[in-house]
C-alpha cells in the first residue's frame, strides 16, 4: 500500500473514530482518496494529508488540540475534511460551503453525489448506530424487536441499552 | 423470476389498436386494475391493461435498476427509485413551495392552487403506486362506514362493513397480509370465529416496546370519555411468518421475493427500513404479484389471456351521445420517455375501467368532459392529514431497524368525539425523524459542521442523536367536502399535451381540531415517556396551516380518495355501490376515488376490497 493511501486511511481512522480495518473492510478507500483527487485535486488533497503526518505522535497529549488547529480549523483544509467526514459516514460528497468556493475558487466536480450505490451502503453511520443502510444488508426478519447491537469503540459510552424485553404477545412469534 | 420468462408483455400497439375482441380494458396496472385483471381472466376473459408508465421494472434486472437508481440519487426524495419521466408525470415533494393568498404555482406536475399546498403523491409506473407504498393495512373500522348517521358528520356509504366483509379477506388473501386477529381485536373490530391472516404479525419494534412501556395502562380523557393507551401491531401486506391455521388449515404460501441474490427466507422482510419507496427483497406487496398471476392464465388458444400495453397513456373516454356507453378510449403511446413523440391510437372493448388513481382518473374524465350527472367528479377530494410529532426518547431505543412502521397508537380512531373532531390513527415511525426532519442525513451534518465533531465524539453524539428518535406521525381523518376537488383547465398541460391535473384544498375545521388535540395528545405522551419535545412547524413551511392561534404543518398522506364518490343515487353520486358509472354502463371507476369517507385506515385494502366487489359486477354484466 503506498503511503498516500497509508497516511490516507490514518487521517480517516482519526476522523471517522473506525479502524483502518473496518475502514479497508468497505472496500472504499482507494475510491474516496480519489474522489478527494478528483473534487478538490491533488495539490490540496496532499496538504491535507501533510498536515495529518504532521501532526504530534498519538502519545502526545497536544495532538487532538494540533488536530483542530492544523487541519479542522484550517481555513483551507477544515471543510475539505469535514467533507470527508461526511463522505465516510454517508457515501455522499456534499459540495463544499459556498465561502469556501468563494475564496479557493469553484471546483469543477464539486456538487453534492453518491460516489457509488455501494458507497451508499457502506455508509458508515448505520454501523455506528447499530442499524443498517436504509435498502440493504439485512438484519433479518424480526431483529428489529430486540435492542440494538451498537459496536463499541475506545471512547464508545459505556451505558448499554435496557436488557431484551420482547413484548410478550410477541414472543412467541420470535422463537 | 416473478413472471414468465416468455413474456413478451408488451402488446404490439397496432394489434391492440386493430383489435375489437377486448372483453375488458383497464386504466392502470395498480392494485385495482390488477385484481380486476385477474378475477375476469380467471373467468376466461380477454382483457387489456394500458399503463401509462414505463413497465421495465416487469423484469428483475428493472427492478433491480429502480434499487440502483435509489442507492445513487443524492437527496433521496419520496420518488428518487422513480425515474422522471414528463410523458406520465407524477408530483414530487421537494418541488413544493407555499403559496401567497390566491396564488397558483403551476411549476409542478400537479399544479396547486390551494390555499393548501400538499405534498401528496402516487406513482406512475408499472404496478403503480404498490411499487412505493409503505404497506399499512388496518381495515375500517365499522363505524366509518355510517359516520352521518353516527357522528353527524361526513357521509354514510352505500355498503355497510358487512357487506364488505367478506371482500376483506379476499383482499388480505391476494396482498398476503401480516397480522394477529387478537391485536385487531380492538374497537369493536370483530373477525369470524375461525378466521386467522394469512401470515402471522410482525413483530413490534424494540422502539414500539419502549414506547409501550411507557404508556401501557395509562390512559387520556377526552370529553369525559376514557381512552386507554398502548402500542397495537399494524397488520401489513409484507411477508411474515405463514400462518399454519390459515385456510381452515391449509395454509398461506406467500409470494416470494424475485431478487436473486437477497432471497433468503422465501422473500420474508428483513428489516431493510427501506419499504418506502422501495422494497429491495419484494417482502412488501405490490401489484406486480397479482399482475404475475393474471398473465400466466391462457385462454383457449394459449394465448395470455392478458396484455399489457405499457407506455400508454388513456387521454380521452369517448362516448356515444345516444347510448351513453363508452365506445372507446384514445391513447397515447410513446416510445421514449425522454421524448414527447407519440402515436395516437383507438382502443376498443366492451366494458372500460379506470384505476388510474383517484386524482388521474378524475382527471382523464374531466378532460374527456364527463362531469357527470350529479358534477361531482373530481370533487370531495380526500386525503388524511398527517401532523408530524418528533421527540428524543431518554434511552437508546435502537431506531433506524425494522419496516418503517410496526405499531402505533390507535385507540382514539373511534369515540363519540368524532361528532366534534377528526379521530386519528398514530404511526410509530422506526426510521426515527426522517420524514420530519430528514434524518439520519441531516443529523450527521448538523453533528459534523456545525457542532464541530469528529472521531468518537461524533460516533457518540450520532448514536445520542439517532438511535433515540422517535417519531409520531399523526394520520386525522380528512371528510369530503365538494370544494376540495381536482379540476383541468387546457392552459396546464403535460409533455403530451394531456390536462394537469389542478388541485384545490382547504384542510377542513373538522379535521384541524383534531390535528390540534392530537399535538397536546403527543406532548401528553412525550412527558410519560419522559422525551424531549424537538417538534416545531415553521410558518415558511408549504403545509402551514393557521387554527386557533398555533400553527401546524400539516402533510399528505397519499392516501387519495373521494373524486368519483360512491352514493345511492345518480345525483348523490358518481358511481354505484359497485363502483359503475350512474351515466355509462359499461364504464367502472375503480379506486379510492369511490370511497365516501375514509375514517383512520390508509385506503388501499378497502379499495381493494371494492375492486372485488366490482370484479364479480363486471362478470355479471358481461353475461
Ligand atoms: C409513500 C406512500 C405510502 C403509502 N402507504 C400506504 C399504506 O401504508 N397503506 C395503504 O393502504 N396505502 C398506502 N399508500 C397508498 C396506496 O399506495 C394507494 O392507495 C394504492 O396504491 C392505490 O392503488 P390504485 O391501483 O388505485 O392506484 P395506483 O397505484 O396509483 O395506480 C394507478 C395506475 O394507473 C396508471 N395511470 C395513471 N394515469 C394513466 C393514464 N392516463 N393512462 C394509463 N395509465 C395511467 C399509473 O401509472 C398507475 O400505474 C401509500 C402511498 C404512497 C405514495
Ligand atoms: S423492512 Fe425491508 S424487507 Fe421488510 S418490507 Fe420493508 S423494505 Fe422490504
Amino acid at each position: 500500500m503506498s503511503n498516500r493511501v497509508e497516511a490516507f486511511l490514518g487521517l480517516s481512522a482519526e476522523l471517522t473514530a473506525f479502524s483502518r480495518f473496518d475502514l479497508l473492510g468497505t472496500g472504499l478507500a482507494e475510491r474516496y482518496l480519489g474522489t478527494l483527487d478528483t473534487v478538490v485535486g491533488g495539490e490540496i488533497t496532499d496538504m491535507l494529508l501533510a498536515a495529518f503526518v504532521a501532526l504530534p505522535p498519538p502519545e502526545d497529549g497536544t495532538r487532538a488540540q494540533a488536530l483542530r488547529a492544523t487541519i479542522l480549523g484550517s481555513e483551507l483544509l477544515g471543510d475539505v475534511a469535514r467533507a470527508l467526514i461526511k463522505l465516510w459516514y454517508s457515501g455522499t460528497w456534499f459540495e463544499l460551503p459556498y465561502a469556501w468556493t468563494q475564496r479557493f475558487g469553484p471546483k469543477s466536480a464539486d456538487a453534492t453525489f453518491v460516489v457509488s450505490p455501494d458507497a451508499y451502503i457502506e455508509g458508515l453511520l448505520w454501523k455506528a448506530i447499530g442499524a443498517h443502510p436504509a435498502g440493504a444488508k439485512a438484519p433479518g426478519y424480526g431483529s428489529w424487536a430486540y435492542p440494538p447491537k451498537i459496536p463499541t469503540f475506545p471512547g464508545s459510552p459505556t451505558s448499554k441499552p435496557d436488557a431484551v424485553s420482547v413484548h410478550p404477545q410477541n414472543a412467541g412469534i420470535m422463537s | 423470476m416473478l413472471f414468465p420468462s416468455e413474456s413478451a408483455l408488451r402488446a404490439d400497439p397496432q394489434a391492440v389498436a386493430g383489435s375489437s375482441d377486448y372483453d375488458i380494458v383497464i386504466v392502470g396496472s395498480g392494485i385495482s386494475g390488477a385484481i380486476i385483471a385477474k378475477q375476469a381472466a380467471e373467468a376466461g376473459k380477454r382483457v387489456l391493461v394500458l399503463e401509462a408508465g414505463t413497465g421495465v421494472n416487469r423484469s428483475l434486472v428493472g427492478y433491480d435498476d429502480l434499487l440502483t437508481t435509489f442507492y445513487s440519487a443524492a437527496t433521496k426524495d419520496n420518488q428518487s427509485p422513480f425515474p422522471v419521466n414528463a410523458n406520465a408525470a407524477m408530483p414530487r415533494s421537494p418541488q413544493l413551495r407555499k403559496l401567497q393568498a390566491g396564488e397558483t404555482d403551476s411549476s409542478t406536475y400537479i399544479v396547486q392552487s390551494g390555499p393548501y399546498v400538499s405534498d401528496t403523491t402516487y406513482t406512475r409506473i408499472f404496478g403503480g403506486t404498490t411499487m412505493h407504498w409503505e404497506a399499512k393495512t388496518p381495515r375500517m373500522l365499522r363505524s366509518d362506514f355510517k359516520s352521518r348517521t353516527n357522528f353527524g358528520q361526513g357521509l354514510d356509504w352505500p355498503l355497510s362493513f358487512e357487506e364488505i366483509e367478506e371482500d376483506y379477506r379476499l383482499a388480505e388473501q391476494e396482498i398476503g397480509v401480516s397480522a394477529d386477529v387478537e391485536d385487531q381485536s380492538y374497537l369493536g373490530q370483530t373477525f369470524p370465529d375461525d378466521y386467522v391472516f394469512p401470515m402471522r404479525g410482525l413483530p413490534l419494534s424494540y422502539l414500539d416496546q419502549q414506547v409501550n412501556n411507557g404508556i401501557d395502562g395509562t390512559s387520556v380523557d377526552l370529553y369525559g370519555q376514557i381512552y386507554p393507551l398502548k402500542v397495537r401491531p399494524y397488520p401489513q401486506a409484507r411477508n411474515g411468518i405463514p400462518n399454519p391455521a390459515y385456510d381452515g388449515g391449509r395454509g398461506y404460501r406467500p409470494i416470494g421475493a424475485v431478487d436473486t441474490h437477497q432471497v433468503e427466507e422465501g422473500g420474508r422482510c428483513q428489516g431493510n427500513t427501506n419499504c418506502v419507496p422501495l422494497c429491495p427483497v419484494q417482502a412488501r406487496y405490490h401489484s406486480g404479484k397479482t399482475l404475475a398471476k393474471a398473465f400466466r392464465i391462457r385462454g383457449k388458444s394459449g394465448q395470455s389471456l392478458v396484455e399489457l400495453l405499457p407506455q400508454a397513456v388513456a387521454s380521452k373516454v369517448v362516448i356515444d351521445p345516444d347510448s351513453g356507453k363508452v365506445v372507446a378510449l384514445e391513447v397515447k403511446v410513446y416510445n421514449d420517455s425522454a421524448s414527447p413523440a407519440h402515436e395516437t391510437i383507438t382502443v376498443k372493448g366492451k366494458v372500460f375501467v379506470l384505476a388510474a388513481g383517484a386524482i388521474e382518473t378524475a382527471r382523464l374524465m374531466l378532460s374527456s368532459g364527463l362531469r357527470s350527472t350529479s358534477g361531482l367528479v373530481g370533487r370531495n377530494l380526500m386525503d388524511h392529514a398527517y401532523l408530524l410529532n418528533w421527540a428524543l426518547m431518554p434511552q437508546i431505543c435502537g431506531t433506524m431497524r425494522g419496516t418503517s412502521s410496526t405499531g402505533g397508537i390507535v385507540d382514539l380512531r373511534d369515540g363519540p368525539f368524532r361528532e366534534k373532531q377528526a379521530a386519528f390513527a398514530i404511526d410509530i415511525h422506526n426510521d426515527g425523524w426522517g420524514w420530519a426532519t430528514g434524518a439520519p442525513t441531516s443529523d450527521l451534518l448538523e453533528l459534523v459542521d456545525d457542532r464541530n465533531l469528529y472521531g468518537a465524539d461524533l460516533r457518540r453524539g450520532l448514536i445520542d442523536r439517532i438511535s433515540r428518535q422517535l417519531l409520531l406521525a399523526v394520520m386525522l381523518e380528512v371528510l369530503p367536502v365538494e370544494s376540495n376537488r381536482i379540476t383541468v383547465d387546457p392552459q396546464f398541460t403535460d409533455a403530451l399535451g394531456n390536462m394537469r391535473p389542478i388541485l384545490s384544498f382547504t384542510v377542513p375545521e373538522y379535521t384541524m381540531r383534531g390535528a390540534a388535540y392530537a399535538r397536546q395528545f403527543s406532548r401528553t405522551v412525550f412527558a410519560r415517556l419522559g422525551a424531549q419535545d424537538h417538534t416545531s412547524y415553521a410558518p415558511s413551511d408549504f403545509g402551514y396551516v393557521a387554527y386557533e392561534g398555533q400553527g401546524y404543518a400539516i402533510r399528505g398522506g397519499n392516501h387519495l380518495a373521494g373524486t368519483h364518490i360512491m352514493g345511492t343515487t345518480k345525483t348523490n353520486s358518481v358511481v354505484d355501490r359497485n363502483q359503475r358509472s350512474w351515466d355509462h354502463e359499461n364504464l367502472y371507476l375503480v379506486g379510492g376515488g369511490s370511497m365516501p369517507t375514509i375514517g383512520t385506515a390508509n385506503v388501499t385494502l378497502t379499495l381493494a376490497a371494492m375492486c372485488f366487489r366490482s370484479g364479480r359486477d363486471i362478470l355479471k354484466y358481461l353475461h
